[in-house]
């Protein structure tokens, strides 16, 4: 039963019904980015993993770094979504399929940035064939499986009475598309009860598996025995900065969406100032877990450790140490601090310098570690080349396009969910903050 | 309204989009039973691939479940009433 | 069963790097070029590293040959993905160059760092090389391995001579060719062998002991008044 709905949602259809100069100018952008990588990759593929600045013994630099990122902005859609969905928060009807697009599309860019690390990407079936679950790199495999897999699942299912109601409005090639995918949805009761039940239930499962993704990424790290990597905190330390990335890549996205497709109707200053401060509450946190790591590896002053830290503090990796408690700390906490003016300015300001912070974090994890051996070797450098930053410029370019195109086919706010605020949310948080003020006991 | 050619065609599509999650999901508990099978055989610390395999494998049941659930719900036996 | 390890008297080295330049040349080890060691990619297997000593900063420098210390609870093998590196029985940690896919997680792992990675493709087939040693492709890690074909050629040569295998056949290249004498190599399992005698010694020290590793070379450190 599809019901005509707000003149107002027409918008919602508008990109996957039309579309403008805007769109291929940003495809063609995309691509070029898309192109640099692709040549980078092709150069690395043939001359092998030297044309990367990557050295003895720093082995792992941008790819790694980019790999830690990008699974942890994916903590961003389906977490978000989940959490908000189990805690009946209202304000979340407009976010929830661009978060839980977030996390489909960059959990692919990220496994794959494992891929290109590869020196050996011809051989990478051997991890199927002759997988050791004593290594971490395992761990990581399984949980990011079982994370795709998920993620897409609580995608697709809440997308289901949309891609009805879409079915219903097209002709032709999308039509079938659309009757595949919608799974025979008509809106009735029985339908509803089985999508809901199924929705919750996956709504539980996939926060314990987001919680694993980023524990045994950071796993990898802490696993071994090199100083400031060998450290107890690594697995909430790295979910804490996860979430906090996360929120801060959804709120850019909606931003840019906001602006691109009008939906200033939809997206409104309060929603951004809840995940504003959504985002001021993990900037404080990551705050406290970055405290903790560094203040115990200084007050216990084992010379390796000490090594690894003064080259972070005030060493060849200061600048990026500081930019980063800049852009996490900082800057958050001068924007955030009051939301009730210049919302969306003060939380894309901060978002921004969050994504920025929040990979040189990663970096900051990765490379001081690797560049201040235990043994006296001659001091090294690393110094990325243009093939790492091409590889970086084109994983977030892939990821932005696979964004932009999945918006050309699915509405990007759920139009079902929102109805569904209107018809029946207003009356359940009415019933529910009634039934918290003082009055009779019930049955 | 619908041909029942179309009918007929969509309803093919959505058992086979169901077979291939099928053989996705069952593809990866296959595999990492095969990776307990293979430590176990290698002498080569088994008790890691069945303590991860312990935590793995039901995730990737209920997924399972949860799907095949919905798609019954839906598309089999609440069929366009 | 038998267990390699070797003792390095630091005492007697002198820092000449003769073992570098013998397991270069009996493993195939390339060299990379001055542009490449440049930006720290060379390949050194048995490689010396150098300090400042500790009470005579200026004036002396300790000399510590490193090779893979062949530990007996490796921190490498244990994160390998693929078992492209593994522990045999003899103790010899192994590296299977047809299976390694360059992950780099060994690498990582090893606090010694006594692991090395082909960047590119360095070996070509040349004149000269010695024939029981493969060649790596790019994109793999190798390492020291003990000289562990010598081991196989020895154990083959006694058995086509109809006789018991002597472990004193077996020398890697670096313990062959030190002009010192400087390393002793041998079987730990065997507490008649030089290498467990010496392992006893008062002046026998493990590097990073404390991480628990067990390596299987031992070293033993300078004596008093510099020796």
């Amino acid at each position: 039963m599809v019901e005509n709905g707000d003149v107002h949602e027409e918008i919602l259809f508008r990109p996957i019904e039309q579309t403008g100069r805007g769109f291929y100018w940003t495809v063609a952008i995309l691509s070029a980015f898309i192109l640099w990588g692709v040549v980078a990759y092709v150069t690395q593929y043939y001359w092998g993993l030297g044309v990367a600045g990557l050295n003895q013994p720093v082995s792992w630099g941008f790819y790694v770094t980019n790999f830690v990122f990008f699974i942890g902005i994916s903590h961003a859609g389906t977490l978000i979504s989940a959490i908000l969905r189990l805690s009946k928060a209202e304000w979340r009807r407009p976010i929830t399929r661009m978060a839980e697009v977030i996390t489909v599309m960059v959990i692919f860019v990220g496994a794959g940035q494992i891929l290109i690390d590869l020196g050996r990407p011809d051989r990478m079936l051997n991890v199927i064939r002759w997988g050791r679950y004593q290594s971490p790199l395992l761990w990581d495999a399984t949980s990011i499986s079982a994370y795709m897999s998920a993620s897409l699942t609580y995608l697709y299912l809440p997308m289901i009475p949309d891609i009805a109601i879409l079915r219903d409005r097209f002709v032709g090639r999308r039509k079938l598309l659309y009757s595949v995918l919608a799974l025979g949805w008509t809106g009735t009761e029985q339908q509803h009860r089985v999508l809901n039940r199924a929705i919750a239930v996956m709504g539980v499962l996939v926060i314990p598996i987001a919680v694993s993704v980023h524990s045994v990424v950071s796993f990898v790290f802490s696993m071994t025995l090199q100083p400031m990597w060998h450290s107890t905190i690594f697995g909430p330390y790295f979910v804490v900065g996860a979430i906090f990335s996360g929120i801060a890549g959804l709120i850019v996205a909606m931003i840019i969406f906001r602006k691109a497709y009008g939906l200033e109707y939809y997206l409104k200053p309060i929603h951004f100032r809840y995940l504003g401060q959504l985002l001021l509450i993990m900037s404080l946190f990551w705050t406290y877990f970055t405290f903790s790591e560094y203040l115990t590896g200084y007050y216990g002053g084992e010379p390796e450790e000490m090594k690894v830290f003064w080259s972070k503090f005030n060493g060849a990796f200061a600048v990026f140490f500081w930019g980063m408690v800049f852009c996490n700390l900082v800057v958050p906490i001068a924007s955030l601090a009051r939301l009730a003016h210049h919302t969306i300015g003060k939380v894309l300001t901060a978002s921004i310098a969050v994504i920025v912070g929040m990979w040189l974090e990663r970096f900051i994890i990765v490379v001081p570690s690797l560049s201040s051996p235990r043994l006296p070797f001659p001091p090294t450098t690393y110094w990325p080349t243009w093939v790492e930053f091409g590889e970086t410029a084109g994983s977030f370019a892939l990821f932005a396009l696979f964004y932009v195109l999945f918006t050309k086919f699915f509405p990007i706010i759920s139009i079902w969910e929102i109805r569904e605020g209107r018809e029946v949310g207003v009356k359940e948080v009415q019933e529910r903050v009634l039934s918290y003020l003082p009055g009779e006991v019930e049955a | 309204m619908e041909h029942s050619n179309t009918d007929q065609l969509v309803k093919t599509l959505q058992w086979l989009w169901m077979f291939v999650f099928i053989l996705l999901v069952g593809g990866i508990i296959s595999w990492i039973s095969h990776l307990i099978y293979a430590a176990w055989w290698l002498g080569d610390v088994p008790s890691a691939s069945i303590g991860i395999s312990l935590v793995a494998m039901p995730i990737f049941v209920v997924l399972l479940s949860v799907v095949l659930y919905v798609f019954w719900g839906l598309a089999v036996r609440g069929r366009g009433q | 069963m038998a267990l390699w390890g070797m003792v390095i008297d630091l005492d007697r080295c002198t820092g000449c790097q003769a073992c570098v330049m013998a397991c270069k040349a009996e493993n195939n080890v390339p060299a990379v070029g001055a542009d490449q060691a440049k930006r720290g990619r060379t390949i050194s297997w048995m490689q010396v590293l150098t300090e400042q000593d500790e009470e005579h900063p200026e004036n002396k420098m300790r000399f510590v040959p490193r090779p893979c210390l062949q530990c007996d609870d490796p921190p490498c093998t244990k994160v390998c993905p693929v078992f492209a590196t593994y522990r045999n029985p003899e103790g010899i940690i192994g590296q299977i160059y047809g299976r390694c896919i360059g992950c780099r997680f060994c690498m990582a792992a090893c606090p010694y760092n006594a692991k090395y990675f082909n960047w590119y493709k360095y070996q070509k087939e040349k004149p000269g090389q010695n024939p029981d040693v493969s060649l790596r492709p790019k994109g793999v890690v190798e390492k020291c391995t003990f000289c562990h074909h010598r081991l196989q050629k020895a154990r083959a040569q006694a058995l086509a001579e109809n006789r018991e295998f002597d472990p004193r056949e077996y020398v890697p290249a670096c313990a062959e060719s030190c002009p010192a004498q400087a390393i002793v190599f041998g079987d730990l399992s065997d507490p008649g062998s030089e290498v467990s005698r010496l392992a006893q010694s008062p002046r026998a020290f493990k590097l990073q002991e404390e991480l628990g590793t067990k390596p299987k070379v031992i070293y033993l450190t300078e004596g008093e008044g510099g020796g």
